[in-house]
């Protein structure tokens, strides 16, 4: 079936990620478990992209998600003499990345306690979404933590339920219900029916031209 | 759309589209949804909602480049300080080894806590023992045991013990004659040399247990030493052992020591000197007062007259100057004694060969043992925790109840900054 919603939108990321060799993620991965760089390399060149952008959409300042795709990089290069190919790299890949946001989430909630420090403060002149990209941010932005998680895991990672319920330790029908529930929601945001949208969420343009 | 009219819900339709349907039912979909223009529509508004959202781009940075993890993962270390710890608190459930981490230091604090009151209350006693220490010496002055394993080596239950009541004459009685010139002229010491006691530890390894035993007593005998306790072991399955404090005068010390080391593999030695050249000269200074005085007395007595009563109060008083110095004179040998006559606390040990012949316990013998042995050992375990908890319970209880509000309040505030922290978005 390869008429998934989720391959349109993250289109523009599996763009850059476009494999310049004909090995598979997991060929790469044992190439390198074995000493070659070059696999390395290659893999970090598909997956850079997409890992920034996990952590991008997640994290509001941008220097934060940079550290933290290094971090995820690294530990892929430590972990490497262990990897063994029981699941899709890309699978390993973002439960690694996801373990890191959560372990950074815990520390910026540690210090926001105890030192009073506020969680990652957005540079604004560093905004580099478009306007329909921030309607969309806004948009995902109201859906309900666990819901957002789900959506975004599906709509720009590309995990299966499956996988998806193993990150989250989740059951699947649970991931699927709460999946229909998001996008549900998500459509009613971008796509109100007749009722207009709440006052602090961005309208997009075409509909803001047509009210007036 | 209801399910009445439509066999598949739209979170079927959804699960379709992801490629998430079993084959036979999205087969059936994909006919049903050819036909059915409002599953169309709600397959349209999914694919929609996609499109849309992939306008949400986030572009690279220039910055993020692979070289700058290849020197990071040269560096070995993470940029962050105590990175190690930092990996573990942070982890997933990382609460539960800083809390095992916080209730482990604060039980060292409570023990540690407690080991020093503990001490501070048996300070005073062990002053007192200090104290008592010169009394008992002087109270067992030469009272010397003997423990010598029943034939010369017998069974280690099997131990008769000998004791010297009177150990003054019984010495003199068993003493060779040469020992008894030594302990005379150490009698009068030469108050310009320095007096040591002297105190030497030796702990051997010997091949032949029988012919060392042997070799020991001879070496007693050239040395004009005696045993002052003798301890022989002979455990079953084990090597044998004796132990012993031997009394050497001090002059043939070194040679004796020299005689013992041959007998096998010396495992360990301490050499102590104790010098009492002080203690002995206030010693003789209170002893001369003290029979100056009685010697006044007993003039006063000769040659005064006077009420009975005064006289009773004279020898009364005779009699206590007396008791002192035979105390001091009896400190004074005792301190002269040890002088002259250096101990060895010497250990013996068999270099332990097992014996083929020698009958193993049964297999349910060992068994009932060591089952016995398990239970044994869980329940001291089981009683030391409960004595731990006993003991510091309610100092922990007490800090529980301290701490609970604080750390109910900051495990709040921490939700919150999770929540806070996990709701955010980036571009």
């Amino acid at each position: 079936m390869n008429e998934t919603p989720t391959n349109q939108a993250s289109a523009g990321e599996n763009a850059g990620a476009a494999p310049a060799s004909a090995a598979s993620d997991e060929q790469l991965m044992l190439a390198f478990s074995k000493g070659s760089s070059e696999a390395f390399s290659e893999l970090f060149s598909r997956y850079k992209q997409p890992v920034y952008g996990f952590f991008r959409r997640r994290i509001s300042d941008p220097a934060h998600a940079e550290e933290l795709t290094q971090e995820t990089f690294l530990v892929l290069l430590r972990a490497a003499a262990r990897y063994e190919r029981r699941a899709l790299f890309r699978t390993y890949l973002y439960a690694i990345g996801f373990k890191i946001l959560q372990a950074h989430r815990r520390k910026a909630a540690f210090r926001a306690t105890f030192f009073g420090q506020s969680n990652s403060i957005p540079d604004p002149f560093k905004t580099d979404a478009t306007e329909s990209g921030l309607w969309v941010r806004h948009a995902v932005g109201k859906l309900d933590g666990m819901d957002r998680e789900i959506l975004l895991l599906r709509e720009f990672e590309q995990l299966s339920y499956a996988e998806i319920a193993d990150l989250l330790q989740l059951p699947v029908n649970t991931v699927r219900s709460r999946l229909f529930r998001a996008r549900t929601a998500l459509r009613n945001l971008l796509e109100p029916p007749a009722e207009p949208l709440a006052k602090d969420a961005p309208q997009p343009s075409a509909q803001k031209k047509e009210r007036t | 759309m209801s399910t009445s009219t439509h066999p598949f819900t739209p979170e079927e339709i959804m699960a379709f589209l992801d490629g998430e349907l079993t084959a036979d039912r999205a087969q059936s979909l994909s006919t049903h949804i050819e036909q059915c223009s409002e599953c169309q529509q709600t397959a349209e508004s999914f694919r929609s909602t996609s499109r849309k959202t992939s306008a949400w781009v986030v572009s690279v940075p220039t910055s993020l480049a692979g070289s700058a993890i290849a020197t990071r993962a040269e560096r070995g270390t993470s940029k962050f300080a105590f990175a190690g710890l930092n990996e573990i608190l942070f982890r997933k459930r990382g609460w539960i080894p800083a809390l095992a981490l916080a209730v482990g230091f604060f039980a060292f604090v409570v023990m540690l806590s407690n080991r020093a009151s503990m001490r501070m209350a048996e300070a005073p006693s062990a002053v007192m023992l200090k104290r008592v220490e010169p009394l008992e010496e002087r109270q067992y002055r030469g009272v010397d045991t003997a423990t010598v394993g029943a034939g010369g080596g017998g069974d280690a239950g099997d131990r008769v013990l000998y004791r010297k009541p009177q150990a003054g004459l019984a010495m003199s009685r068993t003493l060779p004659d040469s020992a008894k010139q030594l302990r005379a002229q150490a009698s009068e010491p030469h108050l310009a040399e320095p007096m040591i006691a002297r105190t030497v530890s030796l702990s051997i390894v010997v091949k032949d247990f029988d012919a060392s035993r042997a070799a020991l007593d001879m070496i007693l005998v050239r040395h004009n030493g005696y045993a002052a306790e003798l301890n022989v072991a002979t455990p079953q399955g084990a090597a044998r052992a004796l132990q012993g404090s031997l009394r050497i005068p001090a002059p043939q010390l070194v040679a004796a020591i020299a005689e013992l080391k041959a007998l096998g593999r010396v495992e360990a030695e301490t050499q102590n000197g104790e010098e009492v050249t002080q203690q002995h000269a206030d010693l003789v200074a209170r002893l001369k007062n003290s029979r100056e005085t009685e010697q006044r007395l007993q003039d006063v007595l000769r040659t005064r007259t006077g009420k009975v009563k005064d006289v009773l109060e004279v020898e009364e008083e005779i009699a206590r100057v007396r008791g002192e110095i035979e105390q001091m004179e009896a400190e004074q040998q005792n301190l002269e004694h040890r002088v002259s006559f250096a101990t060895i606390d010497l250990k013996l040990a068999e270099e332990y060969k097992a014996q083929l012949t020698s009958p193993a316990p049964s297999a349910g013998m060992q068994l009932r043992n060591a089952i016995v042995n398990g239970f044994r050992n869980a329940s001291e375990s089981l009683l030391g925790i409960i004595l731990f908890f006993a003991e510091a319970g309610p100092t922990l209880l007490l800090w529980l109840a301290i701490l609970f509000i604080p750390a109910r309040l900051l495990w709040r505030r921490y939700q919150r900054a999770y929540a806070t922290s996990s709701s955010s978005l980036g571009a």
